[in-house]
């Protein structure tokens, strides 16, 4: 009798162990979906802001519509992918999409501030200057919602891949998460707003 | 009953309930005794004498086990916070920049009622898939609340609606029936659990039999016989369970309606979302299948209508809204405008002298003037700094803003240590939002901080961990800084700590006054000694205070030397886990120190306001506190 209560006892004990350890990676798993939405406010903010950017510029750069079209196709899609991302954040395909396109968007803007470096006028332009200040600010917070939010994966994957988590994780489908890294290693300087 | 008596009133509450419990586990036990033995009789053989003793035990055991289980982990798990409890019911974070016009509505209602009831503005979650009205308010203390309303309250009521709601669970917030409900709900837990084994038996049973029809009936027997038993058994413990949350969450109800109503001096704005609850069958419904443990934490009935009245956890609608529309009398009452910010200022604005008797009394108590005042801070704040309040990055930037002192020699010191740990994005959001913030009038101040938090909250550990070091680097900058400067960043600490498991929340520890002696000696003192240059002014300040908490004793106030502000650290830390009564005392003693020079100017308010906030006692914003120019 006294060893058929220890096996009891033991079990009970596991399937506590068992419910804590999943509830732990579910809080986890929240947690860094949530950290996206910050990451999410910030982008929609930086793609609020370059429309106005592009058609304050439109006045300056007549003869440059490639460029400026360059922009605004690389910024439809980074909002796009964002949006993808933003429903199923750290999912791979989601977060590569999203890294891709906001690749291909710094590339593009950082065209566009070198075109227009060679317009003295544009550059005393108030709105455009005030636009590149809310970019930049912009930018800032970006990379600081960023790093929350690679925080916060961290925590999840290291909790899903230690032992004994990891016998939970497995059978209840709690996937990897991915980080959202900078692809290029000349994309890591912030875009350089600087007149 | 003031806030500090129905603290102590809400915690008698639960030894009661306790009783109850125990109640609801002997019938339990004997329930499942019964149905064992006669399911035995019926299936293997009659017993000869149904009554075992050791076999009883082996049974109470059993169940003992699985209840307790099931409730300390249930307990364990609340009590890491309310954002646990709306999680688990599928709520989601509202996002503080969010563009949505019906969330906006929300974190405006809720920001300006916590900046009216001088708490940290509690994290706001929406229930976004719940098409019913209904609204809870969850956590253990009053700043590490959180609250959280279903899509259907945003898009279906106004904005006094909202209000009148908002307001109804800020109150159950300040009233502490909170960390009632949530004791509740773990001790429920645990009776619940076994109707849950019981039902998740018969579900794999039916799935079973569907699969091997009449072809192992005899076999299976058994195994349906203890699913049955167990549900049996579970839904005794299920009415129990009704009952005693039914017991403790409706006169809670009304009495948190009440409170509504006074602070927002606007029953209509109540009563309309009431009646748009009652008005379809399916009002306040909510649908997540958690929503039976939550039951008594919402505002209105989330479950359908209980077989007996007296199990359901709320009052009927038509009973609630009728105790609000005959019972209001207040004689000034003006009929409430569709706009905020469109009423003119009360005349009451004008600065007024204040007793200890009122501040101390204002304490979780917030009033419709408050709620005036907050509408006002909110409108007359400088959109650069409302901004910066709402995303972590700029919220930074903005306590460390607030944190550098005034005084030229001591600022330099510190710009230049931020300087070296900060990042230099941040140090230019800093230096830029700083002639702003200089120009903020006193009484701003703790309200913006109160706004900051939430934000604050959705940094990652490890960003929270350098904040928290450039905090201290600001504050150790140089030994002359000042002590409002100081109790801002106790205050930050204070309620951030705990969000980030640096600390535990404070347990109360302390009821007598001989306990914290030393501790009231050395905040008086420091106190006495920063309001007052000359040795004798101090003294005699120090003296005042003392004579609230212990008339009968002497104490001699501390010297100066020995009063620096790790001093006020300590002796703070120790008195936040007084009881309720014990802190009134405590408080009423710092103000009459305080104003020991007869009037109460506003600095001085800000400081006993900052005091009591460590010691978790909100007051509202006493003070219009000067103008700002934008």
């Amino acid at each position: 009798m006294a060893a058929l209560l220890i096996v009891l006892g033991i079990v009970v004990i596991v399937v506590v162990a068992c419910i804590v350890i999943y509830n732990s990676l579910i809080t986890l798993r929240n947690r860094y979906k949530n950290a996206y939405s910050q990451i999410d406010v910030q982008l929609k903010r930086r793609y609020d802001l370059i429309p106005n950017l592009v058609e304050t510029a439109k006045g300056y750069l007549k003869h440059e519509r490639e460029t400026l079209e360059a922009v605004i196709k690389a910024r439809n899609q980074a909002s796009a992918a964002n949006q993808k991302a933003a429903a199923s954040p750290g999912e791979p395909s989601a977060m590569q999409g999203v890294i891709g396109a906001e690749a291909a968007l710094t590339g593009a803007l950082g065209r566009f501030f070198a075109l227009a470096e060679q317009y003295p006028d544009l550059k005393a332009n108030q709105t455009m200057s005030q636009l590149m200040e809310e970019l930049s600010s912009t930018e800032n917070k970006v990379s600081f919602a960023r790093q929350a939010y690679n925080d916060a994966v961290m925590a999840y994957n290291i909790s899903r891949e230690k032992f004994p988590n990891l016998l939970i994780a497995g059978p209840f489908g709690f996937q990897e998460a991915v980080l959202f890294e900078i692809s290029a290693p000349e994309e890591r300087e912030a875009v350089k707003v600087s007149f | 009953m003031d806030f500090f008596e129905r603290q102590e009133a809400a915690k008698r509450k639960t030894t009661v309930l306790t009783l109850y419990f125990l109640l609801a586990l002997f019938f339990i036990i004997c329930g499942v005794y019964l149905a064992i033995v006669v399911a035995w009789s019926l299936s293997v053989e009659k017993m000869a004498n149904p009554w075992n003793p050791t076999f009883f035990l082996y049974v109470a055991a059993g169940v003992l086990t699985v209840i307790l289980i099931g409730s300390l982990y249930k307990v364990i798990v609340l009590s890491k916070g309310g954002e646990k409890v709306a999680e688990m019911l599928g709520a989601t974070p509202v996002d503080p920049n969010t563009k949505d016009p019906d969330e906006r509505k929300l974190l405006n209602v809720v920001e300006e009622m916590g900046i009216a009831s001088g708490i940290p503005v509690p994290r706001v979650y929406a229930l976004q898939n719940e098409k019913g009205i209904n609204a809870l308010a969850a956590g253990l203390t009053p700043d590490s609340a959180v609250v959280a309303v279903t899509r259907g309250c945003m898009e279906r009521l106004t904005r006094d609606e909202l209000q009148g709601v908002v307001a109804h669970e800020f109150s159950h917030i300040l009233n502490g029936d909170m960390r009632l409900n949530i004791r509740l709900m773990g001790i429920i837990n645990g009776i619940l659990v076994i109707a849950m084994i019981g039902r998740a038996i018969l579900r794999g049973m039916s799935s079973k039999k569907s699969r091997s029809s009449g072809k192992k009936g005899g076999g299976g027997l058994p195994v349906l016989l203890l699913g049955l038993i167990l549900v049996v058994v579970g839904y005794i413990g299920v009415f129990f369970g009704k009952l005693i949350k039914s017991g403790v969450s409706r006169q809670r109800e009304f009495l948190a309606d009440a409170a509504a109503v006074q602070f927002t001096r606007n029953p209509s704005g109540l009563t309309g979302a009431l009646k748009k609850i009652a008005e379809r069958k399916e009002g306040s419904r909510i649908l997540d299948r958690e929503a039976e443990e939550a039951s008594h934490l919402f505002f209105a009935n989330g479950l359908s209508k209980a077989f007996f009245r007296w199990l359901s956890t709320h009052p009927p609608i038509e009973e609630r809204i009728r105790r609000i529309d005959p019972l209001f009398k207040v004689p000034f009452f003006r009929e409430p405008t569709l706009e905020p910010g469109g009423e003119d200022l009360p005349t009451f604005m004008a600065p007024r002298q204040l007793t200890p008797d009122q501040i101390v009394s204002h304490v979780g108590n917030p009033q419709a003037e408050d709620l005036a005042f907050a509408r006002k801070i909110m409108t007359d704040l400088h959109p650069l700094l409302s901004e910066a309040a709402h995303e972590p990055f700029g919220a930074r930037a903005l306590l460390y803003a607030l944190l550098l002192d005034h005084d030229q020699e001591v600022r330099k010191k510190q710009i230049k240590t931020l300087e070296s740990h900060a990042d230099p994005a941040v140090m230019r959001h800093t230096l830029m939002l700083l002639p702003v913030v200089d120009v903020l009038g006193q009484g701003y101040r703790l309200p913006l901080v109160d706004l900051a938090i939430p934000a604050l909250k959705s940094l990652s550990p490890n960003q929270y961990e350098v904040f928290r070091e450039n905090v201290r680097h600001l504050v150790e900058a140089d030994k002359g800084i000042s002590l409002f400067e100081y109790v801002i960043q106790r205050i930050l600490v204070h309620h951030l700590d705990p969000f980030f498991g640096e600390r535990r929340p404070s347990r109360v520890k302390y009821h007598l006054f001989d306990q914290v002696q030393i501790e009231c000696r050395e905040l008086l003192s420091i106190l006495a000694w920063h309001g007052n240059r000359d040795a004798s002014a101090a003294h005699g300040a120090f003296l005042k205070g003392m004579n609230e908490l212990a008339a009968d004793k002497t104490f001699s106030i501390l010297p100066q030397e020995e009063c620096h502000l790790r001093l006020l650290d300590s002796a703070l830390e120790r008195l936040s886990e007084a009881s309720p009564l014990l802190k009134k005392n405590i408080l009423k003693s710092s103000v009459q120190c305080i104003s020991a020079d007869r009037m109460i100017r506003v600095q001085e308010v800000e400081l006993i306001r900052a005091v009591a906030d460590s010691l978790d006692c909100p007051i509202p914003p006493l003070s219009p506190g000067g103008a700002i120019t934008p």
